[in-house]
């Protein structure tokens, strides 16, 4: 699974591994250091600012041509009577390694703290550092028509802003949201995985200011293994709806074959803007097009043709 | 050994002088006029190496260490960040013994599939960022194509001076779609970078390759033609139409592979679709340049060309509304809406003109140039509304979660 498709435009070396992201969304934090570091580095301009455009304290909204580092916030403003349940009998079970400290509020009549009740009357403020996937089939990189972009020898996605001529063909082909074109610059952009920290042995700039190891960054296989603790971790511990976006899953179930940043998520996908299921839509979707659309076209070619043979033969 | 001077005492000096810096001592007063400046400021640093130190101003500096070999300032000889994050210390219990086999996969699995969740928060995928041109391409293109096909048909039926106008109406149609795709790039000034490699996984890829062999064929197929050369002409324009069966289809393909749920969800029907309105917009416009050249009411290739206009629009409304049907609440974009509209009215369009073509025998032939005016109108808004309700279709989050779900 980590080893790059032969037909991909690639650089090769053998003496590196495939590297990647770890976003763990249960440490995160919500601080947008990362956001910050990667314009820094990147030399990106700002956003403008806009107060709620990701309908919360979120002033960036989404992943763009200069954003290539986005914390979405996800405000779960309702407690419903499902994780009041939960919650009263992961404390019963004395599973909640770290409850936080209640306020004092919640004390009722008696002086006494109903711990259930308090923790499920607290609102939820989820964090997630999103990024580019750089996917094992990397819908951005199949659909690209002049080569800009390519699999570095860290097995990564990265788009060469020398060859980019702004066709916009890789905007759609993501399934995940990503790539997108710059209006004023033309051409599209994306996160690098800082390909040109890790040619000198430094870690991505989003990873080094993470201030909570959020992020986390490494070999491929050595963050899935950590990740994969995590998971087992946060379970025993009671919350069970942990899992991982994007790695550990079986062989025909993977997204895009496999994501090399991938998450710890702790609500459905779609609460974070993800899909459930992706695969690079080229490598989905193209064969049977291009058959179907091939084939009509030769039925066309004979259809005009027997309509002018018969007109002809018509006196 | 000599101790620097300390240099104290002249900033203990500044503070007390009651916070104002003093001023620096104006040492030289600009000179009064232009040429003068010119000779004091400018003559004298002539020839002097004045360019920034790295790059060229507006443009990034090259990648290169300074030296062979050297090192980066704190760079390390391998990435060590997973293994010394304070997060794995033995008294944290961040992530202390693996999952039971299988458990991982379960806990994703338990996320990802079964019913949609209520609460969808996009985006999820982006618009697609293409623009009017993409459309109007996507119509040049297609008369292109379906021009093709009826210059071949011509061929076969042995009407060499019709076949010779359809080659010319496909070169005609074909002479704007550069433009209009060049300038649909965002980077214009780099449209030759199309053609740096073939990737025939890219649909772009082998679109652009295609229109450039279509391209000549058609253009050197005219030539023959123009020069009297009628097999040879007759020979590039078959090939030509070969070309064109790709060249007339593989714009559905270029949608169908996107993340888009309308697109994505109609893939083998978007390259029949388009193909059926290549064929009928490239029928009509050759039917229309034939009649203006003189070309008789009755002659057997207008009569063939009415048949050809009227069944592959047909084929397209058919296709359509099965598509339609298939596709159920994701249809949405192309039946409501701006694009909705647009789609209805190229319908109303098609369906006058079935009328009009059934109505010969009461109406007359007058009336049958307009058919084909009414073909052409009708290509052109169901590729604007096939384009423009993609992008509706992208920015609808639930459909597109829903699509994600299977």
């Amino acid at each position: 699974m980590t080893t790059a498709d032969p037909r991909e435009i690639s650089v090769r070396r053998d003496d590196v591994p495939r590297v990647g992201f770890f976003t763990d969304t249960t440490v995160c934090i919500g601080c947008k250091a990362c956001e910050v570091a990667c314009k820094q580095w990147n030399d990106l301009p700002a956003d403008d600012s806009e107060f709620e455009r990701g309908r919360s304290y979120d002033h960036t909204g989404a992943l763009s041509a200069s954003t290539w580092r986005h914390v979405r916030f996800l405000d779960l403003l309702e407690p419903t009577e499902e994780r009041r349940t939960q919650a009263a009998e992961a404390l019963a079970s004395g599973a909640g390694g770290n409850a936080p400290s209640l306020p004092a509020t919640h004390a009722n009549g008696d002086g006494q703290v109903d711990v259930a009740e308090a923790v499920s009357a607290m609102d939820r403020w989820i964090f997630m550092s999103d990024v580019c996937k750089h996917c094992t089939n990397a819908g951005c990189m199949d659909a690209c028509p002049t080569g800009a972009l390519i699999r570095t020898e860290f097995q990564t996605v990265f788009l060469q802003p020398d060859v980019c001529n702004g066709c916009g063909y890789c905007v759609p082909a993501c399934p995940f949201g990503v790539v997108d074109r710059d209006h004023i610059d033309g051409r599209a952009g994306k996160c690098t995985l800082c390909y040109d920290r890790l040619q000198d042995g430094l870690e991505p700039a989003c990873a080094k200011a993470c201030p909570t190891d959020s992020i986390q960054f490494g070999p491929y296989d050595d963050l899935v293994e950590v990740a994969a603790e995590r998971v087992a971790t946060l379970h025993r511990r009671g919350m069970e709806d942990a899992y991982l976006y994007g790695a550990g899953d079986d062989a025909d179930e993977t997204l895009a074959g496999g994501l090399g940043a991938f998450f710890l998520l702790t609500e459905p996908p779609e609460r974070f803007g993800l899909p459930a299921q992706a695969d690079s839509p080229i490598q989905e979707h193209v064969v049977p097009a291009t058959l179907a659309g091939v084939g009509a076209g030769l039925l066309a070619v004979a259809g005009v043709a027997a309509a002018f043979l018969r007109g002809a033969r018509r006196p | 050994m000599t101790r620097p001077r300390p240099t104290w005492p002249r900033i203990g000096g500044w503070l007390r002088s009651g916070g104002v810096p003093p001023a620096p001592a104006r040492t030289d007063a600009p000179p009064d006029t232009a040429a003068e400046r010119q000779a004091t400021w400018v003559e004298p640093r002539r020839g002097e190496q004045i360019t920034a130190a790295v790059g060229t101003p507006a443009a990034p500096g090259a990648y290169r260490a300074g030296a062979e070999d050297a090192g980066v300032a704190l760079a390390r000889p391998d990435w060590e960040d997973a293994r010394w994050s304070y997060l794995y210390g033995p008294d944290t219990d961040y992530a202390t013994e693996g999952p039971a086999p299988g458990a991982l996969a379960a806990a994703a699995r338990r996320m990802r599939t079964g019913e949609r969740p209520a609460d969808v928060r996009g985006p999820i995928v982006k618009e697609p960022v293409w623009s009017w041109e993409v459309p109007v391409y996507f119509w040049f293109g297609g008369i292109a194509s379906g021009s093709a096909f009826v210059g071949l048909a011509c061929d076969l039926a042995r009407d060499g001076r019709s076949a010779a106008t359809a080659r010319k109406v496909a070169l005609a149609a074909l002479a704007p779609c550069p433009v209009l795709l060049i300038s649909d790039l965002g980077r214009p000034a780099r449209f030759l970078n199309m053609l740096r490699i073939v990737k025939p996984r890219s649909p772009m890829s082998t679109g652009t390759w295609c229109l450039t062999m279509f391209g000549n064929l058609i253009g050197l197929a005219v030539g023959s033609d123009l020069l009297g050369l009628h097999r040879t002409g007759r020979a590039l324009g078959a090939a030509a139409a070969v070309v064109a069966s790709y060249l007339g289809s593989y714009t559905g393909v270029l949608l169908a592979t996107t993340a888009v749920p309308l697109w994505a969800r109609s893939r083998v029907f978007l390259g029949p679709i388009f193909i059926a309105t290549a064929t009928a917009t490239g029928a009509a416009a050759t039917r229309l340049t034939l009649t203006a050249t003189g070309l008789p009411e009755g002659h057997p290739t207008n009569r063939a060309l009415q048949s050809v206009e009227a069944g592959a629009m047909l084929a397209e409304l058919a296709l359509s509304s099965i598509n339609e049907r298939r596709l159920g609440g994701l249809a949405a974009p192309l039946l409501e809406g701006r694009h909705g509209l647009l789609f209805r009215v190229a319908k109303g369009a098609v369906a006058a003109g079935l009328t009009l073509t059934a109505l010969r025998p009461v109406l007359g032939r007058r009336p049958q140039a307009a058919v084909s005016v009414l073909y052409l109108a009708a290509g052109l808004a169901f590729r604007v509304a096939w384009v423009g309700a993609g992008r509706r279709s992208a920015a609808d989050d639930v459909a597109v979660a829903l699509t994600a779900r299977r």
